[in-house]
């Protein structure tokens, strides 16, 4: 029976695959707020990763830390290792530029740039590459039709993307990051804002861009982790509680934390 | 007992399943007994009452079976609550078995009525009584969540198996001894395969108790004693 379940949940999650990105020991202070508490955890190679738990447990915090964004902001301070291909990201003689190349992140709200479809891909593209105009054509093309756009907007590419829908604005903010051809995507919280069925589209395209980007996504939405991640991370009060294969995570977890969260218990 | 969901609905939802599912199981129970009495004393109305009864658990089930549905779609149960939820359905089931045996002993009575009193009806009475101990033990498992409690049950199907393979002998032997019996014998070793079966259900009601628990970690092994294949 144990081998038949641990059988019927490695099937579910692939084989699996190298490390992408790790966190080693990690800590993380706002000021003298305690954020995340001596975290280590394996992001695996295109793989979905979800992480879990009550608003304040450090999962997105942790999302910050794999891009770096946090260091724009003083006072927040990370300490240990978070590694990308076996490199250590926190060193600062790793570039922001070339980081940010390699991790592309979605945010909760749609935030397209205030100009048109077109720039709002182009934009980030022209930061890293010269292309000439139809090179660039065929890359907008190809992120917009990876995020599951294009049909819906390829007769209005240079309207504004504040016409779209909240959905659509979500998806062009994914083709946004996906243009720049990352290994890693980061999406936090990215369809809280968004309709059941704009929602449907992006677990769909979610579940399409595991075969080419390792993901890690951020969700206060249990069944939606449990749809579209093939691991899961649940954490509290800024430590990793219980780290899994999803489906074992969600009918089986060996914490009882992780159980009364699941089940919208009283822990 | 795990703690409490933060939404009390759910909590009561939960409950009231348990509580159908207990009602089915002393239903069933009551359903035996009462068959086992009316075959023991050739009581064709009581056998009738018996038969008419069973009606009660099938509704039962069905109000079961409308619960869970409305649980997975409305509530989106997990883990522990998911195993609780099938459980409830799967149990619901096994109950609904048990009490058709039930009715099928009582049956019995009405084709035995006119045939000659046998020494093996006693044997047979016997059976009943442990097989509904069988069932009463499994749901009081049930009710406390009891998993340690649920495969002592399981393994006391050995017992029942036992008695049964016992019994089919003795009915073979008057069978041989005299041929007028074998109608009479036939329809006794009919009502006991059925009791048996009872048995079995109730093992499957006990080892889901064992699945809330303990979702698919394994069960004790046991011992089967059904050697009737091996009767001569």
């Amino acid at each position: 029976m144990t081998e038949l379940r641990t059988a019927v949940a490695a099937r579910d999650a692939g084989p699996t695959t190298t490390t992408k990105m790790a966190v080693r020991r990690l800590n993380f202070h706002y000021g003298n707020f305690h954020a995340i508490k001596d975290v280590s955890l394996d992001i695996p190679e295109k793989r979905v990763t979800a992480m879990i738990g009550p608003s304040g447990c450090g999962k997105s915090t942790l999302l910050r830390v794999f891009n770096r964004i946090y260091s724009i902001y003083p006072g927040q301070k990370a300490s240990g290792e978070a590694l990308l291909d076996g490199e250590n990201i926190l060193d600062a003689r790793y570039s922001v530029n070339r980081l940010r190349a390699k991790v592309g992140m979605v945010f909760q709200k749609p935030v397209p740039f205030p100009m048109s479809i077109h720039d709002n891909i182009a934009y980030g593209i022209k930061h890293y590459e010269r292309l000439n105009k139809a090179e660039m054509a065929e890359r907008v093309e190809q992120a917009l039709r990876q995020a599951a756009l294009w049909d819906e907007v390829k007769d209005k590419l240079k309207q504004s993307a504040n016409g779209l829908s909240g959905g659509q604005q979500q998806r062009l903010c994914i083709a946004r990051a996906i243009a720049l051809k990352p290994d890693v995507l980061l999406l936090d919280e990215p369809t809280s804002a968004l309709d059941p069925i704009a929602t449907g589209r992006i677990e769909q395209l979610i579940a399409e861009l595991r075969n080419d980007f390792t993901i890690v996504i951020v969700t206060h939405n249990m069944q939606q982790a449990a749809r579209c991640s093939d691991f899961t991370a649940f954490m509290y009060l800024g430590e990793l509680i219980e780290h899994g294969v999803t489906e074992q995570i969600f009918t089986q977890p060996k914490v009882q934390r992780t159980e009364d969260y699941i089940t919208g218990r009283f822990g | 007992m795990p703690h409490e969901h933060i939404v009390k609905s759910y909590d009561n939802e939960l409950a009231r399943l348990t509580g159908e599912i207990a009602r089915m199981g002393d239903l069933a129970c009551a359903q035996l007994r009462a068959a086992a009495k009316a075959l023991d004393a050739r009581d064709a109305d009581a056998a009738r009452a018996v038969m008419a009864a069973d009606a009660e658990i099938d509704a039962l089930e069905h109000v079961v079976s409308h619960d869970v549905i409305r649980l997975l779609a409305l509530r989106q149960p997990m883990a522990r609550d998911l195993r609780e939820v099938m459980a409830a359905l799967r149990i619901s089931a096994d109950i609904e078995r048990i009490g058709d045996y039930a009715k099928n002993v009582a049956k019995r009575t009405l084709a035995l009525k006119d045939a000659p009193q046998i020494a093996a009806t006693r044997a047979l009475a016997s059976l009943a009584q442990l097989a509904q101990e069988l069932v009463a033990e499994t749901i009081v498992a049930y009710r406390e969540r009891n998993a340690e409690r649920a495969m002592k049950v399981r393994a006391r199907d050995a017992e029942l198996d036992a008695e049964y393979t016992q019994l089919f002998r003795s009915l073979l032997t008057y069978m041989m001894e005299d041929p007028r019996n074998i109608s009479a014998c036939t329809h006794l070793l009919f009502a006991a395969k059925n009791i048996e079966r009872i048995g079995d259900h109730a093992t499957n009601i006990a080892e889901y108790v064992w699945f809330i628990e303990h979702g698919e970690r394994e069960m004790p092994e046991r011992e089967k004693r059904d050697t009737t294949i091996d009767a001569r």
